[in-house]
């Protein structure tokens, strides 16, 4: 995989940390799914290679209909105020993963590059996770983290399985079925899709 | 295809397809359907574990399909606890007529497919014979089951709903970069051969697989809801509906759990065998000790059982680390007996809230004044619970110290004692509280369920003694050697 395509993605993930708005954030992840699938069509070397770059393509689809679906049915009228400011939200994702990149030993994947790519993903799904107090936001990190294991699976000695491929997209199409409940609820319930909203079960 | 694996496609092959009946049946037939399927899918779980206990040296273990001790143990605790919590279901449904996640009108329709999809997905945790295939199916339980977890609707309800997904599907998402990272190392692979008997052949470098292995079982644990990742678990269990809190607890952690035990046994030739027992048994006793404080704690009725959950699932990592055949005798029990105290506890939670509306967010007290049937449920599986002799637990938790001095692990199993120890007088200050404290009045009719939550009881009575039993005997039987060899 040429570290084009890698850093792509990578800036794609961080731009997801700093952005404001939801649909942005909805539109950059799509599109780096979308590129995660192109780039799995133009490795494809067998039927069920072209399945599974399919399965990514679709996926992406999904998610971005049903998001974009969520994003216009709940409109706020100003946005959820981040814990803590893009740029320092930014640059604790980059420190989150460049420890990762020290502590985790050779993946394994066919690329150092990729394998660089999967870690700093999976740090910026994280950190979009815990640190963003939009609920969307938080599914949109998860999102990051299912591309981040995309990539590794697309880089794979042996490639991933087609099966797998398909099983862990429906899953992925499932659990953001689930999180688009529960945050259309969330919404009617408080009024914002605020995470500090949900603070009430404490012991 | 052999008996043992056309049985185990149909214990999962049954609930699924009833879950679609269920998803497209005409409303007015939805409860009497979802009653009806729940008996053939129980009795081919017990079937099938009966099978496999009759041949315990002679497992099943394909690449998709496995059918051993371990994993059938956990089919029959997964299928006698669903089928319970099918039959329980009426009581809350009707209780709780108030609230839910869905409209009033797809509100029984949405319960039971969920639940019926979650049961499925459940049952074939244990009988699937490859890690990759195990990793969707856990995530697969996260969709079905978060549904359930919110189906209240109510805001503490979505508030845990939502931590569960979001919290598990991370540490899912974690653990999945550990299976790509094996998948990397072992020879001719790609994710899909991934099976459990392909573990040990991981190539890879040393230092490879032991952070894929760390991965894996970090990310297990966020599922698990090992400490220090179990930060969904007393939310999810307390707001759930009382059948649901019952399946999670008895059968969803230790479903998990038995993915990372066979990912222990899988891996433990390439991480090396001290280190790879040594993770569960850190998980295990750092559960044990963030749990005990809180069971000392007057909380409502269901966090005190999810508590409990979190101590009960690190007594069995501890045994599964200790790994002699005493421990995996006490976890045998400890899984059965759990599982067993465990859903009775909570389906007592639905007369419980009917009769003391204030017990959802409040420690109760005094239940066996007021209603004294009720308070015998309570007080029976919460002595249980607590290990109070003879219950069975009591049995397999001195099994699992006992293994830890026979491997040459005295600290660990003097911590893991002093812990038991303390998580007893916290869980026994409770029950005497619970049961037998200062009572406000209360109406002695408001108990729905009650009849079932009684016949359960009795039920539960006889298999808890039957397992102390069993617990006295099981060392050294051919069920505990298959239990020490696993699926190699």
């Amino acid at each position: 995989m040429s570290g084009g395509i890698v850093w792509t993605l990578v800036a794609l993930g961080i731009a997801v940390l700093v952005v404001r708005r939801r649909s942005l954030a909805v539109a950059i992840v799509t599109a780096q799914a979308l590129v995660l699938a192109g780039f799995a069509l133009e490795q494809a070397e067998s039927g069920s290679d072209v399945l599974a770059a399919a399965a990514l393509a679709v996926r992406a689809a999904v998610l971005a209909g049903l998001f974009f679906l969520l994003v216009s049915r709940t409109r706020l009228t100003r946005p959820v105020r981040a814990r803590v400011p893009p740029l320092a939200r930014a640059g604790i994702a980059v420190g989150f993963a460049l420890v990762l990149t020290w502590l985790v030993p050779a993946v394994g994947l066919t690329s150092r590059a990729a394998e660089r790519g999967v870690l700093a993903l999976l740090a910026f799904g994280i950190t979009t996770a815990a640190l963003r107090r939009a609920t969307l936001f938080q599914i949109i990190g998860i999102v990051l983290v299912e591309n981040a294991l995309a990539l590794a699976a697309l880089q794979v000695p042996g490639g991933a399985s087609v099966a797998i491929e398909i099983g862990v997209a429906l899953d992925m199409i499932f659990v953001a079925l689930v999180a688009v409940v529960f945050y259309e609820r969330i919404f009617a319930e408080f009024g914002a899709g605020d995470s500090a909203a949900l603070r009430m079960l404490r012991d | 295809m052999t008996d043992r694996e056309l049985i185990a496609t149909a214990v999962i092959a049954v609930p699924a397809c009833a879950s679609v009946v269920l998803s497209v049946a005409p409303a007015r037939v939805v409860a009497g359907l979802a009653r009806i399927a729940a008996v053939p899918t129980g009795m081919l779980a017990l079937v099938l574990a009966a099978l496999a206990f009759h041949v315990p040296g002679d497992p099943v273990s394909g690449d998709w399909i496995v059918v051993d001790v371990a994993g059938s143990l956990l089919v029959a605790v997964i299928g006698a606890v669903g089928l319970a919590s099918v039959v329980m279901s009426p009581a809350y449904l009707g209780a709780g007529a108030g609230g839910s996640l869905v409209s009033p009108v797809h509100r029984q329709r949405v319960y039971y497919t969920a639940l019926y999809a979650f049961w499925a997905v459940l049952l074939a945790v244990p009988l699937v014979g490859n890690l990759g295939a195990a990793w969707l199916l856990i995530e697969a339980t996260t969709a079905a089951s978060a549904l359930l977890v919110g189906f209240s609707g109510a805001p503490r309800a979505l508030e845990a709903g939502w931590k569960y997904l979001v919290l598990t599907s991370l540490g899912l998402g974690v653990a999945l970069l550990g299976i790509v990272m094996l998948a990397a190392g072992i020879p001719g692979g790609g994710v899909s051969d991934l099976s459990w008997r392909a573990l040990p052949t991981f190539a890879g470098a040393e230092r490879t697989g032991l952070v894929a292995y760390l991965l894996l079982i970090a990310g297990l644990a966020a599922k698990i809801g090992w400490a220090p990742v179990h930060n969904w678990l007393p939310d999810a269990h307390s707001e759930a509906p009382p059948p649901v809190s019952a399946l999670l607890s008895a059968a969803l952690l230790p479903a998990v759990l038995l993915v990372a035990w066979r990912a222990e046994h899988g891996l433990a030739p390439v991480v090396g065998e001290e280190t790879a027992r040594g993770v569960l048994i850190g998980f295990g006793i750092a559960s044990l000790a963030v749990a005990v404080p809180f069971l000392w704690r007057p909380l409502p009725w269901k966090r005190l059982l999810a508590y409990s959950s979190l101590e009960h699932m690190g007594v069995i990592a501890i045994g599964i680390g200790f790994g002699t055949p005493l421990a995996l005798a006490g976890v045998a029990v400890h899984i059965a007996g759990h599982a067993v105290a465990k859903a009775v506890a909570f389906y007592a939670a639905t007369p419980l809230l009917g009769h003391e509306p204030r017990a959802g967010e409040h420690a109760v007290t005094g239940i066996a004044r007021t209603a004294p049937r009720l308070g015998a449920s309570m007080g029976l599986s919460l002595a249980a619970l607590s290990g109070l002799p003879p219950s069975p637990l009591f049995v397999s938790e001195v099994l699992i110290v006992a293994g830890g001095l026979q491997v040459g692990r005295p600290w660990e199993a003097s911590a893991t004692a002093l812990l038991l120890a303390l998580g007893f007088l916290g869980l026994a200050h409770n029950l005497i509280e619970t049961t037998a404290g200062d009572s406000s009045p209360r109406d002695s009719r408001l108990l729905p369920g009650l009849r079932g939550v009684t016949a359960l009881t009795a039920v539960a009575c006889v298999l808890l003694v039957g397992l102390s039993v069993v617990a006295v005997v099981l060392p050294g039987s051919d069920f505990v050697t298959a239990l020490v060899r696993g699926l190699s």
